[in-house]
């Protein structure tokens, strides 16, 4: 793998450099404590050390909201929404942020692929950037380490106070053509960076607890405190569950049809009309959410679903850990091994 | 894993945009359930299988996903047939013999036809359940000679709820369908049968080698069938039934139809018993 230095000084001149393929987005700091990935405007205000965006990365291919057409109610026609092709940077995107859009392109170009999906996925490139995880990152629990460098394109790896820079690709390759200010180097091991939060199990084994889960009483001490927000959805880089809405303009002539993100955490989700609900209460909507991201799609796709960002964890307001959860369920999981053994 | 440069451009498929197709009739059936016979552009058949569904989209309001009543055996158009109990279904009521609808569809998987050749068909149909059996009922009556016994259980909560009466009675005198009614409460002219579908079941004489049942009635309904059909040893892998979720996109992705890991819309509505025993949320 081709290996060079880059000045941090120099960061700037890469991004703007970059700008001539397309659209760049990066990290921006938001508020005093928030950053969101924004167009970039000013390379400089780029920030490239963060823990972690409020929103996922998926908000530029899955948008929040997104018209899928106009209607007209005069004549009951429609004129559908094209998105087009268009090529974009995605600049400063931790490891764990990377595989969270490999796992949406299965979700959304699987079975039947959606073109709206794929039109904004089409010609997007990536740039990494090491990070150091703070006390919710857990990545390294489901087998994302931080230089994971699968999905990117090229790769920064903070080395003492510059970068590395790793070309992935052939895609990368192209993006740096002219680009004059990277010098040859050996690739440096960077020691030290760890993560705090870790669950106890090799996520390979999380199947088989979550097999014995099911009617563990961990889901209720969750769901008592759980308030049903929908925040872990919503801030979460592999949820794509979305629902579509109709809005009429007040003229009652025309309006729109949208898609939104939704949350299999709001108790409507599942409900029917008549008023049928088939995940009526939250113990039954909590571990849906965790069986999404650990027991379904793993038992097909061999991966944890989830990435290991924090972001449900730190962004929810009654405290509730995903990483606690998967332990707590462990540890139920070891205690009945045990009695198990005991009675033999 | 699906991976991005796996899938070609003309590959990417536009999932949400609908046919808008002509209602040619459309008749209130009951005080809660409508009937429509649509007809796609240029009389083309919808190319469906009985227990499949549409997604029916009236602008402004909407989409919700509705079973297909007619047998694919009827060419030129398709009939649906419409509680009106949500947001949907209620402004549905308005719409009349002229107007439009869009309709994308049709999705999920049917009854397995081909494994139900030669077979005895029980159906067991609770109140809108007819529905979609009723696009059953009649394939077999079009393909009549390549099905063994038809026996019809349906059951409704009293006689004013009971559809396509019109059909019921050519049902019930045919002498190649076995039709047994019954109301859970009858009113004063009822003559028929009182009591819930599951009374209807133990007198049945089955074989049980060549028997496959369909089910579709409210989500209540299922255990206690099931149960009554197991006690006549009715092999479990020859119960097919078909759930209600709410299959909001009707092609895999937007997750509001899930049965703990499975889209209803995608393996279902139409499932093996066998399929979903091992799933905790199907029943």
């Amino acid at each position: 793998m081709e290996c060079y230095s880059l000045k941090q000084s120099d960061v700037p001149a890469l991004i703007d450099h970059l700008g001539a393929y397309g659209e760049v987005i990066a990290p921006h700091r938001k508020g005093d404590v928030s950053y969101s990935f924004e167009p970039v405007k000013d390379s400089e205000k780029v920030v490239l050390e963060y823990n972690r965006t409020l929103l996922p990365l998926k908000k530029c291919f899955l948008p929040p909201t997104e018209k899928l057409m106009d209607f007209s109610l005069k004549d009951m026609s429609y004129k559908p929404t094209e998105v087009p092709i268009k090529p974009a940077v995605y600049f400063g995107i931790h490891s764990y942020e990377m595989q969270s859009i490999l796992r949406l392109d299965h979700s959304m170009l699987s079975g039947k692929a959606e073109s709206n999906y794929f039109n904004r996925r089409k010609k997007s490139r990536f740039i990494g950037v090491s990070f150091s995880p703070d006390e919710y990152h857990f990545s390294e629990s489901v087998g994302i380490s931080i230089e994971e460098m699968e999905g990117f394109d090229l790769y920064l790896n903070k080395v003492s106070d510059d970068y590395q820079l790793y070309i992935i690709s052939d895609k990368g390759k192209d993006l740096l053509k002219g680009f004059d200010k990277l010098i040859q180097a050996e690739p440096i091991h960077v020691e030290g960076r760890e993560f705090n939060k870790k669950i106890r199990y090799h996520y390979n084994r999380l199947p088989r607890v979550f097999q014995y889960a099911y009617h563990s009483k961990v889901w209720a001490e969750v769901a008592e405190r759980c308030v049903g927000c929908g925040s872990c959805n919503l801030t979460c880089p592999t949820c794509f569950c979305f629902d579509v809405n109709d809005q009429v303009e007040v003229t009652a002539e025309d309006g729109m049809r949208r898609r939104s993100w939704d949350s299999c955490m709001l108790s409507t989700f599942a409900e029917v009309a008549g008023g049928e609900n088939f995940r009526e209460h939250t113990l039954n909507r909590t571990r849906h959410r965790l069986y999404r991201k650990f027991k379904y799609i793993t038992d097909e796709e061999g991966l944890p679903w989830c990435v290991g960002c924090g972001r449900c964890t730190a962004f929810c307001p009654a405290d509730i850990s995903m990483v606690d959860i998967i332990n707590d369920l462990i540890r139920e999981d070891e205690k009945a091994q045990f009695h198990k053994t005991v009675r033999v | 894993m699906k991976r991005l440069q796996e899938v070609k451009s003309n590959e990417a498929l536009d999932l949400y945009y609908p046919t808008m197709c002509e209602i040619v009739d459309a008749k209130q059936l009951t005080d809660l359930e409508k009937w429509y016979e649509l007809k796609l552009p240029g009389g083309q058949d919808l190319g469906h299988e009985p227990g499949q569904f549409v997604e029916v989209s009236a602008f402004g309001i909407g989409e919700a996903p509705i079973s297909i009543s007619s047998s694919p055996s009827k060419e030129g158009s398709f009939e649906l047939c419409i509680r009106q109990v949500g947001t949907l279904t209620k402004v549905l009521k308005r719409y009349e013999k002229g107007d439009t609808l869009g309709i994308r569809g049709p999705f999920g998987k049917g009854y397995p036809i081909e494994k139900m050749y030669g077979k005895d068909i029980l159906i067991v149909a609770g109140g809108i359940g007819l529905v979609p059996l009723r696009s059953l009922i009649n394939f077999v009556l079009d393909n009549r000679q390549e099905f063994g016994r038809l026996i019809i259980l349906y059951g409704a909560k009293n006689p004013s709820e009971l559809l396509f009466t019109d059909e019921l009675d050519v049902w019930q005198r045919r002498d190649d369908v076995e039709l047994h009614v019954t109301v859970d409460q009858g009113d004063p002219s009822w003559e028929g049968n009182t009591g819930v579908i599951t009374t209807l079941i133990p007198e049945l004489d089955l074989n049980l080698n060549k028997t496959i049942a369909a089910i579709t009635g409210p989500p209540i309904m299922y255990k206690f069938v099931v149960m009554s059909l197991k006690s006549k040893q009715l092999p479990d892998s020859h119960i097919y039934l078909s759930l209600e979720r709410r299959m909001k996109c009707g092609v895999g992705k937007c997750g509001h139809c899930q049965i703990n890991g499975v889209y209803c819309c995608q393996e279902g509505p139409v499932f093996n018993y066998v399929d979903i025993k091992p799933l905790e949320e199907a029943l």
